[in-house]
């Protein structure tokens, strides 16, 4: 087939297929689900087929045309858009089956497959998205998809006030993304992805600070950046799967994907911004990781801070290496590395959350880490793959994340040694606070009668846990993608040397640090109660933590009530004495008007009779030129 | 024979046309006022008559033959209406239909 064709199937069909579910098939459940899981399947060849038949290409038309604006609609596929596709098939086809267990029971099966199905396909049109115009109708789509699945529990006041939050917050975030395309729109008289790169590349692009920070706000929104993270922790109320989902591979790492499609409009001090603000939200969210004792609320702040990571990965720009033959290349090691990151984070954040699914599942909806306890030898396979996961993600040698995280904490290293201490700290955080959610999970006694009772939940929950626990295990090496994706892997910068072994002791120590943490906190596992011990020792870090993570919320509420609410009552005040005013003023006399020639209609046909009578009187006198 | 002049026939149609005008502004039974309605008919071609005669033309007595056909099919229209009104209604008293109204 031809690769833009099937490029363009991979987004009709999940579209058609949402279409299908929403307009005739929303009572027959078995067959939308069905549907929707063949959708994925196919969707998963697809994009593996593209990815690796090694089929580059551009392809645009177009769409709309108003005098001199013209946006087009157009596929850009080149290995930084395979990857991500190949990342979002797989990591969707693992949430689609995952699903299939974890839904069974759920009245509204097809609502909901049909809304992993319409998200599949807007963060399609993202990924191939060849111009910034067509970038952010997606982009508003995958807003929207999130706000469906988040939603799905609807009759609960939880999952509808996250839903409404995450929109709402996401929606600050797009706004400086629209003005953003504007103004590149404006400034650089395109807004397509090959063009702006051949007029830097031209040296004749203007260059403006304010096009990448504006841009970047939307960033900020989709990847939950500080100030606008305090979505993702309650968009924790959507059912686990599509958590998985959100985290790993769509929505938030829509934000990280688009920074990485628009490198060549940064500039340094652009970066900078955003480097800090990647480096702020990862320490940010570890901090607020380490007090959470909803186990999913562990893994979204874990997924901000390693955000925060990409994000910094990306600021911190690009690198210059010696080359084998001992010239200087400068290499854009920062998409390399963030992308890098994304792509082993997908893996080990999906296999964590399906993991909590499985724990949540094999617990009857307990998301308390401290009513569960002792699950090691209920739910072996949820056990193993999870152990990987956290491993993984704490940056244990030989995995996944050991690996991308490297390259992050050595790009910093060499560009900005503050940056750098930073992220040691989170990485150490980041040990802490998953190995003291494994142990709070798996060890130790059941601290509740469901804990007691937990079971696997069958085959359709382990088989995605295993795909996935292979990911996260091998995805750390290069050598482990097949060619393709050589054009993003290449730009991954490795230390070389004495800075190789540092980098090893570094997170050698880093890791020990966190995870000894942990062991010494939590050794007495066996003995635990419903009470953390952590809050025990420092009860003073504990609400300093607590402030911390409420600081944001509550700002944004004062800032809602106080600020916001009052000028939106002036305005309504001037509202309703302005416009009001004048507009039931012409009411008024209209219905005035309409009450005097009421008393006409008296319903009498003489007297009708009468009025015709003096209706021709008055047309003789006037034709008769009296009047 | 006496020789009217013009001036007469008018007026007498004058006075039909009043009558029956009169008729139907101040009658309340339908039939009355649909009974004035065709005095008021028959007024006018009494003047289109006595026009055509005093012209020596034809064009007013042709102008009666198709009011004449015209009245004939409304009595006939008219009439079943005021048939189906009372069947409705059970009275034909104009003064009572005010469904309009109320």
């Amino acid at each position: 087939m031809n690769p833009s064709t099937l490029a363009l199937l991979l987004i009709v069909v999940p579209v058609g297929s949402a279409a299908l579910t929403a307009c005739f098939l929303r009572k027959y459940h078995a067959l939308a689900t069905l549907l929707s899981v063949l959708v994925a399947t196919f969707y998963l060849g697809g994009a593996l087929d593209l990815a690796l038949s090694g089929a580059r290409f551009e392809h645009s038309f177009e769409w709309l045309k108003l005098a001199n604006l013209t946006i087009n609609l157009g596929f850009k596929f080149d290995d930084l858009a395979a990857l991500m596709l190949s990342i979002v098939g797989i990591v969707g086809f693992c949430v689609h089956i995952f699903s299939l267990g974890y839904m069974k029971d759920d009245p509204a099966k097809a609502r909901y497959f049909a809304g992993l199905s319409i998200f599949m396909a807007s963060m399609t049109g993202i990924v191939f998205a060849d111009n910034l115009f067509m970038m952010f109708i997606f982009w508003e789509l995958v807003g929207f998809s999130s706000y469906v699945l988040i939603n799905h529990w609807h009759e609960k006041d939880g999952p509808m006030n996250a839903s409404k939050k995450a929109f709402i917050t996401n929606r600050v975030g797009d706004f400086g993304f629209l003005i953003g395309i504007l103004m590149c729109y404006w400034l650089r008289g395109t807004v397509n992805l090959s063009e702006l790169t051949a007029q830097a590349s031209a040296g004749t692009a203007v260059i403006s600070t304010a096009i990448p920070l504006l841009l970047f706000c939307g960033a900020v929104g989709k990847s939950a950046q500080l100030p606008l993270q305090v979505w993702l922790p309650d968009a924790m109320e959507g059912p686990t799967p599509v958590s998985a989902l959100i985290h790993a591979a769509t929505m938030v790492a829509a934000g990280i994907y688009m920074l990485c499609r628009i490198e060549v409009l940064m500039v340094p001090d652009a970066l900078t911004v955003i480097s800090w603000v990647g480096a702020l939200t990862a320490l940010y969210a570890a901090l607020c990781a380490i007090i959470q004792r909803d186990i999913k609320k562990v893994l979204a702040y874990s997924t901000l801070s390693q955000l925060g990571y990409m994000v910094t990965a990306f600021g911190l720009g690009s690198l210059t290496i010696h080359s084998e033959t001992g010239a200087e290349i400068l290499v854009k090691a920062g998409v390399g590395a963030a992308m890098f990151h994304l792509t082993t984070h997908a893996f080990f954040k999906a296999l964590l959350f399906l993991g909590s699914g499985s724990v949540i599942h094999g617990c009857h909806h307990e998301q308390d880490i401290f009513k569960m306890g002792g699950l090691r030898g209920h739910m072996k396979v949820t056990f193993i793959t999870f152990t990987l996961g956290v491993a993984a993600i704490s940056g244990f040698p030989l995995l996944a994340g050991f690996f991308s995280k490297d390259a992050i904490l050595y790009l910093a290293y060499e560009n900005n040694k503050a940056i750098f201490a930073l992220l040691a700290v989170t990485a150490a955080l980041t040990a802490f606070y998953m190995i003291r959610m494994w142990i709070i999970v798996f060890f130790g006694k059941a601290r509740s009668d469901h804990a007691a009772h937990a079971h696997e939940g069958g085959f359709v929950l382990q088989a995605p846990l295993a795909l996935l626990a292979v990911l996260a295990v091998f995805g750390g090496y290069r050598s482990f993608y097949p060619h393709g994706f050589e054009g993003i892997f290449n730009l991954v910068a490795e230390a070389e040397g004495p800075a190789k072994l540092g980098m090893l002791v570094v997170s050698l120590i880093v890791l020990s640090l966190g995870a000894g943490l942990a062991f010494a906190v939590y050794r007495s596992v066996a003995t635990l109660t419903q009470h953390d011990p952590l809050e025990a020792k420092f009860p003073k870090l504990f609400i300093f933590i607590i402030s911390l993570k409420e600081s944001f919320d509550s700002v944004y509420t004062y800032y809602i009530d106080k600020v916001q609410q009052r000028f939106a009552m002036l305005l309504n005040f001037f509202d309703l004495l302005g416009l009001g005013g004048f507009i039931r003023l012409g009411a008024g006399a209209v219905s005035i008007l309409g009450f005097g020639v009421r008393a006409l209609h008296v319903g009498k046909l003489n007297v009708y009779l009468y009025w015709f009578f003096f209706g021709v009187v008055f047309l003789w006198l006037y034709v008769a030129g009296i009047f | 024979m006496i020789q009217s002049s013009l001036l007469a026939y008018i007026g007498l149609s004058a006075i039909l046309f009043a009558i029956g005008f009169i008729g139907v502004l101040l009658r309340r039974n339908a039939i009355v006022i649909f009974m004035s309605l065709e005095l008021m008919l028959i007024a006018s071609t009494l003047a289109l008559v006595a026009f055509s005669k005093f012209n020596g033309t034809m064009d007013g007595d042709v102008f009666v033959f198709f009011i004449l056909t015209v009245a004939a099919a409304e009595v006939a229209v008219g009439l079943a209406i005021v048939v189906a009104l009372f069947r409705q209604k059970q009275t034909i008293q104009v003064s009572e239909l005010d469904s309009l109204k109320h």
